[in-house]
Formats: structure tokens, C-alpha cells, sequence
């Protein structure tokens, strides 16, 4: 198992927003009821950095990704062995409410998902259901997050209007807002361009970069150019492995694996 | 794609034209499916809009079913005219078919003038020899003459018409006079007698002078008894002659004996009515009352209306008012109150006449005449006659009516009134009824007797209709939805597999199954269980409720030992366990709270006697309790499965970016599946309570089927509240532990035995047609609200 670590080791029990990893996946392996998905994953993330996972479909990104915040927990018949830390706590800890770590861990799906509700109300979710919300907190938090996901200029006159009166971009730009407005740890992006034209990728590619500055991001993408442009780690992964983990430049240009480099020239799909 | 291209023509070959327009065989589409298609196009629009017509056929048909009930009275002049020479005063009768009506001008004789044709003939009165006439007065009901004499003596014979019929000719009304008694009653002249016969009661009394205050003062009164065997009538007995006068202590307009014989109405010349009935064999007057405000208004004509409990008087100023008998209390003896006035007359109203078949009653001054219905208070028709009206009688349907006018002549009038008691009135609102203390909506569409007051009012149907719908949806709707919330978004869903075709086996449940189970198993079960039952009703939700907030106190790395959605298992035992503890503790709550003493000091726990005496509202065993429980269970399977089907119909998108966002179970359920499904929901709460409105046999087999809204009818000690009735409060008719009977229920319980045609026919109609329009316009809004709601949550 080919892992480099392009960064620090971990310090388990430093502060909120300055841990050099939060997470750390030692020997995971994740089964579908028979059906294995992920075999002995180990890796690290590096804070505020961008983390991309490249692969084929079917190679257990997504899989590894969903489990990074247990959404996976509600499928009928998973388990898993190894285990995922965030800051050193492991997260099938008996101890850990999953209702909290999935405030730590926020998530943008590949479709955009906004509910049906006011922009406002879509923006100020996280904090509702946590039982926050003065007033001026919510405002105070829309407008953060609307200029967090650089979406402020475009609907700051139409805050109560529904969420589904925006373009599809806007859409997926209002569900990182939202998935920002609790203030995460981390953030999980799982192909959040793919349902995207150009104009709009490239945007929430800029609002990425923007993001990078507070934020540690886990991306899973599909889209190889995506992935040399934003990202600083790349991970490859084939058939439920972790085939590479490298600086994104080091992955691109010189990768030490014949499959990565199959992989990303295209040579195999 | 090259290679494609090259295969095309040769695969289909089809014919390349020089303009190269011809279209491959292989895209064109063959004639029968083309044919196929029109014609299955063709029959979904022709289904369709037969199914439109058919909707509004049966509407059409509904209005023009009841369509009748609304309308008035016609009445129009006959044809028939005979030139008499009848003076002032002579009395007019008219048999039961209306074809021989005879006049008498001072009682000797009576000429009878078929209206078929024949020669007019005149029969002798069988009256006494050498006896002057001194009052007459004719008694259609009885097919009576009753004449007092110069002489003092009364009495009365009979003009019996029969109707004949002989081979090869039309049926014929045949008269016949006899029956004759007559009696020595007074010392001078009788100037007005009245006699009724009550079987094996009698009476007849007559007005005379020997009064001790002046003329016409005097009352006598002979009561007869007759034993009555197996083999009829046997010997009729006199009873002592009796002298009244002094207890009317005044000059006598009028006197009126119904027909059961056993009080007399006096009418003073003060219209004073003063009502005299036997107390252990003793005359006494039970009531004198004013019969109009106006002192200086003189009675001048005074009438029963059918069925002898109601008296019509008709007063110098044109007023007509409706005296009837009822018990101003609840076991008091009846006294006669002013129930009903009809609109006035310009002028004096002089005669009367009422119908034999119903409450109909015809009132006419000289020049005008009103037919009312004495039972709604209303105005059937009005008209006047020239030249002027001074005699009137009925036939047996009131059908046809003959009248001297001033002019000597007698003429008819042949009158249409199908459905004189019906109306938005009598279905809508309270009405004082015959017998009643007050006025009150009530359903009562036959009787035992000829002369009962038919009760139409649908009201306390459409109230029985929304009592039996609200307590089953009180009671079906929670249920439902939070089964179809857990079944959809907690439960595994393995278990959603059993649980949902379970529940739709439940939905087809015949009707009748649970209404036979409501009232033989379950009414008696829970009757003297009440108390249990409450408190499960309290105790379980309070201990599910404690149970789930103990839950979430427990550390995580316990609960997380569960799998979700599998709580229920601890879950249940502590509920079953709950309700056996409750059901159980019933009777000692009872023993505690629901103590009541009774009349004779002893004290008693039982809640169905004390829940009538603590609230004054009746408790029965039927009732909308048992209702609504078993009415609920017919409804729980419909809102379950179509609430289950919009609560999974949710997106998992949104399900995910709920979840993600660290919302817990209750909190996706509550901010995002309960609104995005709720236009589901509400159609699925909609279509239950569209169930619940028009669901039949549970409601008809164990609800008792009383069409009471005032309580106060089954009252058993009377209202602590100190309420009179109809003073009832409108929350009076929401009592849980009394019956209903619902539109649904009366249809299918009094259809079967209503004429074709007739009112009461037309009145179920009526109620079908209510019953249409209330879930027409509940459908209506519901699916308004439905789009809103779906516009709001609108997905993309």
C-alpha cells in the first residue's frame, strides 16, 4: 500500500481550525453487505488543503468519502473494519453522536439538494436544527455564507424568494453556503460539478480555492483537469484500493504507479 | 457509422424516388397501429366524458328529486259552478273524495249536488220532531252534524258517504244519514254544541243561557262510557249531566272537544280560551290564557288543526294564531302556549277548515283566503275571492275545496300542494312542534297515527353527520399519520414490507364487520369500562412520551447498542403493559372520582350514571365514542397507506442534505419530509375524512341512530346546569357518549320504506343531495389547499 505523506504527522489535540490533520483513515475496509468496497485504506488529510479522490467509477471515492461523515451508516447491511479518526476520536467510537460529528463534517452532494424553501431558510437549516438563531445570528450567518460561496451579489435582494427560482449553479453554490453555515471542520465535496455546465464548474472551482483558505476540503471528482487545477492531493483509487496518494503535481507529472499513470492518460476507463 | 448508413436501403428496401422523398418502409408506421391508436384515443374521450355525464346525470337526477320539495302551493278556480240559493250562515260539507258536498241552510235539509252530473237531490236530517234548530256545526273529520235546539237539546247525527263500486260503472260516492242521538242537556237554547267521541269516552256539551253570568254563561256537559269487548261497542252509559258555567264565569264564543274526549276549550266572548280537563273524574280548569295581546281583538273563528292538539284562532284584527298542548316542563300536565302566528289577514278572519291528511289548515276572510301549514308556519298559498267567501269545506286530502260565496253560488278550488311540509324552514330550522316545550330540529319522518307531525328537520343529521366524522378523524388521523411517519422514515424497511399490504388487507375490511363488531362486542365492552379507558387514553402517550425522553438521556454509547428504528421492541411491552395497568385501575378511578348518590341515598361509582348527572348530557351505550373508535379503524388504513406512499416519496436527496447538515430522525422528519410531503398527506387526510362523511353501516349499527341535537330529550335527572331546553349549549351536541344518526345512516335506514314521490321520499333525496355538496365543497377546498400546498414545495 503506496501512501505518501506530503505534510506534517498528526497532532491529535490540537485546536479546532488548526490541526495539521483532522482526519486520519487507518486499514479501512467497508463492505456492502457481501460485496467488499474499500480493502485497507490507510491516508491522512492535510488541513486547509484540497484533497482529491480520482478514480473510476465504482472504485469505492464516493464510498470512502460517505463514510468520512457515516452517511453510509443507513444502508441495509454495511460494516467495516479499520477505522477513520477525526482529531485522534475515532468515529464508530460508541461514544460519538452522529448527529455532531456531521456538524463538524459538512457535505456537498453531486446534485445539487436545496430544500424547498426560501433561500433564507435553506441557508440557516444547519442552525435551526441545532437549536440556534437569534435573529441577527441567522442574518449574520446568511450573509457570511452566501459570500463564503460567493453567491451574496447574486441573491442578497431575493433572500425569501424559493431556493429552486436560481440556475443550477446557483443551486449548488447555495448548498455550499449552507453546508458552510455551521462553520465545519471539514468539508466533503462529492462531484459537486458534475451536474454543472462549464461557466458554473469553473465558478464553484474559484469558490474552492477560496474555501481552501478555512476550510480542509475532500473532493471526489471525475474530472481529471478538476483535479490538477484545485487540488494540492490527489488519491487514486482502482477497485476499492488506494492506488497513490500524492502532491497533486507529483501525481500528474511523474506518478509512481503504472495504473495511476494509466489512469490519468487516459489509457483505461 | 459508415457502415450503418450503407446497410440502410438495402436492409429495407425501399425504393429511392428521383426527388428522393420517399420515406423508408422501415420508419413508417403501420396502418393498425395508427388505427389503434385513434381508436383507443377515441375511447378514452368518450369513457371519460360519459364518466362527466354520468356525475352530472345523477346530479340532475338528485335536484330533480327534491326539487319539488321547495316549491309553494298552486291553487286555481274549477270549472264546476252551482247557482244555490244559499243564505248567510248555511253550513257547507265535502266528502272525502270531494265529489258530493251537500249544503244545509238551517239543518233540516240537505241538499246534496253531484259534481259528476247527477241531479242535485236533498236528503231529511233525522233530526227530532217539532224541534227548532238553534246551532249547527259540521265535524268533516267525524262525518258528524252536531245541532243544539230551542229546546235544550243537543245531539248529533251522521252523513256517512260511502264510495261504490258496481260492475261497468265508474266508482260512485253514496250518502247515507243516521246515527242519530240527540239529548237533553240544557233549559233553553243551545247555542253552540260540540261532541267528540274517544271510544270508550264520550262527551257533549252544550252552551246555553242558564248561566249565573247572563246569557250564553251556561256550560253543560254529558260525558258517556261505553264498554268496549272483543265483539265492539257494548251499552253506552250517561254520566250525570255536569254544569260548567261557573267555571268559565262568562259569556261562551266557542267551544272545542278534541277527539279523545276528555277536556273542552272554552272561548269567552273576552277571548279568553280557558281550558277545562277531568282530574279524578272532576272538571276542572287547568289554564285560562289571553288569546290575543290586542283587548280589543274579537274571536272569530276557532278551529283544531288535524290531529286535535294544536287550536288555530282567528281574531277581528286578521290575525291567525296557533294555540298547541305541551308540557311547559318535563312531566307536567300539558297546557296549551302560543306556538305559532301566521301573517295576518287584511281582514276579519270568519271561517275554517282543515285538512284531514296533514297539518294543512285553510283560513279565509270574506274576501281572501290563506292556506298555512300549521307545523313550519308558513304560508302555502294566498289568493283572494270575489266576491266573497261565506262558507268552506275540504275534501279528505285537501285536495279540493268547495265555497259559497257571497253571491250564493258554490264553487271549487282544486288545490296542488304535494309537499306541504317540506321547506327550507322545516329543514333548517328549529321548529315548535306539536308536544314540544320549544322550538328544536328534529328527525322524525313517520309515526304510528294518521294525524302525526312529520319532524323533517336535517340539521341534526348533517350534525350527526360531522359528530360521527370529527370523533372518528380525532381519533384515526394521529394514529394514522405517525404510523405512516414511522413505518416510512424510522422503521427498517423489511418491516415496511409486512406492515403496508397488512394495512391495505385492513382498508378492504367489509364495513359491516366492524359495525357489528363496534356494537355487539365492543359498546357493551367498553360501557362500564369507561374510566380504563380513559386513562389509557391519558397513560400511554404520557408514558411513551416519558419513555422517549428517558431514552435520549441515556448515554450514546447505549442507545447506540440499538439498531435504529428497533426501540419499538423495548418500546412495546412497557405500552401493553401500560394499558393492561390502566384497564385494570379503571375501576378503582371509579371508585374514587365518579361517585354519584342516587334518589334513594345510595351511592354508587359508576361513571354512566354519574356523567349524566355531572354534565346534564345524556350517556348511552352507542355512542360517538364507540363511533369514531371503530369508524377510526376503517380510516386509519386508507390515511396510512396514502400517507406512507407521500412520506417515501420524498426525495433521499433531500433526506441526505438533512442528515448531512446534522439533523437528528425527528428533525428530517419535521422541517423537511412532513412539508414536502404534505399536499400527500392532506389529500390522504382529505380522502379519509371523505370516507368518514359517507361511511354507512358502521354508523347505522352502533350508533344508536338518534337524530337528536338537544340533549335534553333523554334526559334522566334533568340539567344541573339549570337549563331549560333548547338552551342548550351548541357544545352540548358534541357529547361523546351519546348516539348520532348521520345522513348517510338515515338514507340507508329510511329509504326502504318511503314512498315513490312522497315527502319524506324526497327529504332522504335531499340528505343525498347535502351529503354531496358538503363533500363536494370539502373535496373543492382540500384540493385548492392541495395545489397551494404543492406549489409551495414545489420540487424541481
Amino acid at each position: 500500500m503506496t501512501t505518501s505523506q506530503p505534510e506534517a504527522t498528526p497532532t491529535p489535540n490540537s485546536a479546532v481550525g488548526h490541526d495539521p490533520a483532522f482526519i486520519e483513515v487507518e486499514r479501512f475496509s467497508f463492505w456492502y453487505g457481501a460485496a467488499q468496497a474499500l480493502f485497507d485504506i490507510s491516508l491522512e488529510f492535510p488541513e486547509r488543503r484540497i484533497t482529491a479522490f480520482i478514480g473510476p467509477s465504482g472504485c469505492g471515492k464516493s464510498t470512502l468519502l460517505r463514510n468520512l461523515n457515516r452517511m453510509n451508516d443507513l444502508i441495509d447491511g454495511v460494516r467495516h473494519e479499520g477505522d477513520i479518526r477525526l482529531d485522534g476520536t475515532s468515529l464508530y467510537d460508541p461514544a460519538v453522536e452522529v448527529i455532531s460529528l456531521r456538524k463538524r463534517v459538512g457535505m456537498v452532494f453531486q446534485k445539487y439538494n436545496p430544500f424547498p424553501k426560501s433561500i433564507y431558510e435553506n441557508i440557516v437549516f444547519p442552525l435551526r436544527v441545532a437549536g440556534r438563531g437569534s435573529r441577527s445570528e441567522l442574518d449574520e450567518t446568511v450573509e457570511r455564507s452566501l459570500r463564503g460561496a460567493a453567491l451574496w451579489d447574486e441573491v442578497k435582494d431575493k433572500l425569501h424568494e424559493s431556493a429552486y427560482s436560481l440556475s443550477g449553479g446557483q443551486q449548488q453554490r447555495l448548498c455550499i453556503a449552507r453546508a458552510i453555515a455551521n462553520r465545519p471542520q471539514i468539508l466533503l465535496m462529492d462531484e459537486p460539478c458534475a451536474a454543472l455546465d462549464p461557466v458554473a464548474t469553473l465558478k464553484i472551482e474559484e469558490l474552492m480555492m477560496e474555501l481552501r483558505k478555512e476550510y480542509t476540503i475532500v473532493i471526489v471528482t471525475h474530472n481529471m483537469q478538476q483535479a490538477g487545477r484545485c487540488s494540492d492531493h490527489t488519491a487514486f483509487f482502482y477497485l476499492g484500493r488506494l492506488i497513490e496518494y500524492a502532491p497533486t503535481l507529483q501525481l500528474f507529472e511523474s506518478p509512481a504507479k503504472e495504473q495511476t499513470e494509466a489512469y490519468i492518460s487516459g489509457r483505461f476507463s | 457509422m459508415k457502415q450503418r448508413r450503407s446497410d440502410n436501403p438495402k436492409s429495407t428496401g425501399a425504393t429511392r424516388s428521383g426527388k428522393g422523398n420517399v420515406v423508408p418502409e422501415r420508419f413508417l408506421v403501420s396502418k393498425g397501429t395508427l388505427r389503434f391508436d385513434r381508436f383507443m384515443t377515441q375511447a378514452i374521450q368518450v369513457g371519460g366524458l360519459v364518466v362527466v355525464l354520468a356525475v352530472f346525470g345523477i346530479f340532475a337526477f338528485i335536484l330533480s328529486v327534491i326539487w319539488p320539495l321547495f316549491g309553494g302551493a298552486e291553487a286555481a278556480e274549477g270549472d264546476t259552478m252551482f247557482e244555490l240559493e244559499a243564505s248567510e250562515g248555511a253550513i257547507l260539507g265535502l266528502d272525502d273524495w270531494g265529489e258530493l258536498p251537500f249544503v244545509t241552510d238551517g239543518g233540516r235539509e240537505l241538499v246534496f249536488h253531484p259534481v259528476d252530473g247527477r241531479e242535485p237531490f236533498l236528503r231529511e236530517a233525522p233530526l227530532p220532531d217539532g224541534a227548532e234548530v238553534s246551532s249547527l256545526r259540521h265535524d268533516p273529520g267525524a262525518q258528524r252534524i252536531v245541532a243544539g235546539f230551542e229546546d235544550g237539546r243537543a245531539g248529533f247525527f251522521e252523513v256517512r258517504y260511502t264510495m261504490e263500486f258496481e260492475e261497468g260503472r265508474d266508482r260512485r260516492v253514496e250518502v247515507e244519514l243516521g246515527g242519530e242521538e240527540w239529548f237533553e242537556v240544557a233549559g233553553g237554547p243551545v247555542h253552540a254544541a260540540a261532541y267528540a267521541d274517544g271510544g270508550s269516552n264520550k262527551l257533549l256539551a252544550a252552551v246555553h243561557d242558564g248561566g249565573e253570568s247572563g246569557a250564553r254563561s251556561g256550560l253543560a256537559v254529558v260525558g258517556f262510557h261505553q264498554q268496549r269487548g272483543l265483539l265492539g261497542g257494548g251499552r253506552i252509559e250517561a254520566m250525570p249531566k255536569e254544569e260548567l258555567g261557573h267555571l268559565v264565569g262568562g259569556p261562551i264564543a266557542e267551544i272545542l272537544i278534541p277527539a279523545t274526549a276528555d277536556m273542552i276549550f272554552v272561548a269567552t266572548d273576552q277571548c279568553e280560551l280557558v281550558f277545562l280537563a277531568q282530574d279524578r273524574g272532576e272538571w276542572t280548569v287547568r289554564q285560562r290564557m289571553r288569546m290575543f295581546d290586542n283587548p280589543e281583538t274579537r274571536l272569530k273563528t276557532l278551529g283544531f288543526a288535524l290531529g286535535d292538539n294544536s287550536i288555530v284562532a282567528g281574531g277581528s284584527g286578521g290575525e291567525v294564531r296557533v294555540f298547541s298542548l305541551f308540557p311547559p316542563e318535563p312531566g307536567e300536565p300539558r297546557t296549551l302556549g302560543l306556538t305559532k302566528e301566521f301573517p295576518g289577514l287584511s281582514d276579519a278572519p270568519v271561517l275554517f277548515a282543515a285538512s284531514r291528511r296533514n297539518k294543512t289548515v285553510f283560513i279565509a276572510s270574506e274576501n281572501e283566503l290563506l292556506i298555512g301549514y300549521t307545523t313550519t308556519e308558513t304560508v302555502r298559498w294566498r289568493g283572494s275571492v270575489e266576491p266573497g267567501l261565506a262558507a268552506l269545506a275540504l275534501n279528505g286530502r285537501g285536495s279540493s275545496a268547495a265555497f259559497l260565496d257571497t253571491a250564493g253560488r258554490m264553487r271549487f278550488f282544486e288545490i296542488n300542494d304535494p309537499h306541504p311540509e317540506a321547506g327550507m324552514r322545516a329543514f333548517f330550522s328549529p321548529i315548535w312542534y306539536e308536544g314540544f316545550s320549544g322550538p328544536r330540529f328534529s328527525w322524525q319522518s313517520g309515526g304510528a297515527t294518521d294525524d302525526f307531525e312529520s319532524k323533517l328537520s336535517i340539521t341534526p343529521l348533517i350534525v350527526g353527520s360531522l359528530k360521527g366524522t370529527a370523533y372518528a378523524m380525532l381519533f384515526a388521523m394521529p394514529i394514522a399519520i405517525l404510523a405512516a411517519i414511522f413505518t416510512a422514515h424510522v422503521l427498517h424497511p423489511s418491516w415496511k414490507r409486512v406492515i403496508k399490504p397488512t394495512m391495505e388487507i385492513m382498508a378492504s375490511l367489509p364495513s359491516v364487520v366492524l359495525g357489528f363488531l363496534a356494537a355487539i362486542w365492543l359498546a357493551p365492552l367498553v360501557e362500564y369500562r369507561m374510566p380504563g379507558v380513559f386513562l389509557m387514553m391519558v397513560g400511554i402517550p404520557i408514558v411513551v412520551v416519558v419513555i422517549g425522553y428517558a431514552w435520549s438521556w441515556l448515554p450514546v454509547h447505549l442507545r447506540s447498542r440499538l439498531p435504529t428504528g428497533l426501540e419499538l421492541v423495548l418500546l412495546l411491552p412497557v405500552v401493553l403493559g401500560v394499558g393492561w395497568l390502566c384497564w385494570r385501575l379503571g375501576p378503582v378511578v371509579e371508585q374514587w372520582l365518579f361517585v354519584v348518590e342516587m334518589p334513594d341515598g345510595e351511592k354508587v361509582a359508576d361513571f354512566t350514571v354519574w356523567w349524566p348527572q355531572w354534565t346534564g348530557l345524556p350517556f348511552s351505550q352507542r355512542n360517538s365514542f364507540v363511533v369514531g373508535f371503530m369508524m377510526g379503524f376503517a380510516v386509519i388504513p386508507i390515511i396510512f397507506t396514502i400517507t406512507e406512499d407521500a412520506l417515501s416519496n420524498v426525495p433521499p436527496s433531500l433526506l441526505a442534505a438533512s442528515r448531512a447538515l446534522g439533523a437528528t430522525r425527528w428533525q428530517v422528519i419535521s422541517t423537511v419530509v412532513l412539508p414536502v410531503a404534505s399536499a400527500g398527506v392532506f389529500s390522504a387526510v382529505m380522502i379519509g375524512l371523505g370516507r368518514a362523511v359517507g361511511e354507512t353501516m358502521i354508523v347505522v349499527m352502533a350508533t344508536g341512530n338518534t337524530a337528536i341535537m338537544d340533549p335534553s330529550n333523554n334526559l334522566i335527572f334533568g340539567s344541573p346546569f339549570g337549563l331549560g331546553s333548547g338552551e342548550f349549549p351548541l357544545a352540548a351536541q358534541w357529547n361523546p357518549f351519546d348516539g348520532m344518526r348521520t345522513l348517510a345512516a338515515n338514507i340507508a335506514v329510511e329509504l326502504p320504506e318511503a314512498a315513490q314521490g312522497s315527502t319524506h321520499y324526497r327529504t332522504l333525496f335531499l340528505g343525498a343531495f347535502v351529503l354531496f355538496v358538503m363533500t363536494f365543497a370539502l373535496n373543492t377546498v382540500a384540493e385548492v389547499l392541495r395545489q397551494r400546498l404543492r406549489e409551495k414545495f414545489k420540487l424541481v
